[in-house]
């Protein structure tokens, strides 16, 4: 915010605006720019690609019919995440999601992301150690609380800052570093397990 | 500096980036809390990097949105639509203007003119050179009633004298 005040007071926020409603009007450079970025999101946050899909493009349809609304006061990366955040939410109540969620239908393979990440040099006694650990891990990030576990995924694989994570989820402060520190709790715990 | 170990929630604060002056020193100092830090640290990217893989692989078998990109070329489509409408309706519209009643009566009164001159042009190229002097002579004496010209069957003219 004070980077605006300073870009008010310089009498240059007109083409910071203007910059960022030719950004918001071009559809195509928008998706193409943070598309990748919204669908990982959705798809850790529900764990289900098809449903993920499905918020990404609501998401990017909502944004353009409400390119008018946005006000500039965060970047278009945060505004983004906060209309895929509340369709996440509306997503996660749904009945189907929670009929899949129950079924366990969407479980992921985690020992098979760790397969397709091992290095070459990695001893097979180490590897297993690794694959063990991040299937922990794994799980224990899935069962998290909604909100700990959103928070969770935009600080550590969006690196989000924590005042972006609050702008995008309309949070405070520090409602969202006590959801930080409770998620890593568990994620300290998990490892734990794994010793 | 602190003589005593990190707690947990100060581990977590180093992780998360917060950390104060103080709890750095510390860590400088303790290795204890050192590894502490460091596994919570690896765990969290272990976790990112197995997030970034997935993600990237489940993007990857997907197609671009198909509604998005087709929205985005609404006006040219719109504009490509306009235009064959607009040449579909001329087209339709030729055929209509040609078997209108006045156009078919224009047509037929240029056909008529186009007759009569070819009538004309037919007369006055009949008489052969050699005899065109008599003509002078017939439409002299026709005038006084002394002769006439008839045509014969079969469109050669003959010219009579009396």
């Amino acid at each position: 915010m004070e980077a605006l005040e300073q870009l008010i007071h310089a009498g240059q926020l007109s083409p910071v605006r203007d910059r960022i409603a030719a950004e918001l009007e071009d559809v195509d450079t928008l998706c193409d720019t943070y598309r990748s970025r919204i669908y990982r999101y959705a798809l850790l946050s529900l764990r289900d690609p098809d449903l993920a899909e499905s918020v990404t493009q609501d998401c990017f349809l909502k944004a353009y019919k409400a390119r008018k609304e946005f006000r500039g006061d965060c970047s278009v990366a945060t505004w983004l995440t906060r209309i895929a955040t509340n369709l996440i939410r509306d997503s996660t109540r749904s009945r189907k999601f929670q009929f899949w969620k129950a079924a366990n239908a969407t479980a992921v393979d985690a020992g098979a992301i760790a397969d397709r990440l091992r290095s070459p040099g990695l001893s097979p006694e180490t590897f297993l150690m690794i694959k063990e650990e991040l299937q922990q891990l794994w799980d224990t990030v899935a069962t998290l609380p909604g909100q700990q576990r959103i928070v969770f995924l935009l600080r550590f694989v969006e690196e989000m800052e924590v005042l972006e994570i609050a702008t995008a989820m309309g949070l405070h402060v520090g409602t969202v570093k006590s959801h930080l520190h409770r998620a890593l709790t568990a994620v300290r715990k998990a490892m734990e397990g794994t010793k | 500096m602190k003589t005593t170990h990190l707690s947990a929630w100060e581990h977590e604060e180093c992780v998360l980036g917060e950390a104060t002056p103080e709890m750095l020193d510390h860590l400088t100092e303790c290795a204890p809390c050192r590894v502490e830090v460091a596994r919570l640290e690896r765990g969290v990217t272990l976790y990112r990097k197995a997030a970034l893989e997935w993600s990237s692989e489940c993007l990857a078998t997907r197609p671009r949105q198909p509604h998005l990109a087709g929205r985005s070329r609404l006006p040219a489509l719109a504009v490509r639509w306009a235009i064959a409408a607009a040449v579909l309706f001329v087209l339709a519209l030729v055929p209509l203007h040609l078997w209108s009643p006045r156009a078919v009566q224009h047509t037929a009164e240029i056909s008529d003119d186009a007759l009569l001159q070819q009538v004309d042009e037919q007369v006055s190229v009949t008489v052969p050179a050699s005899m065109e002097s008599l003509t002078h002579l017939v439409s002299t004496e026709s005038g006084s009633g002394a002769g006439a010209a008839t045509s014969a069957p079969g469109g050669k003219d003959l010219v009579r004298t009396n």
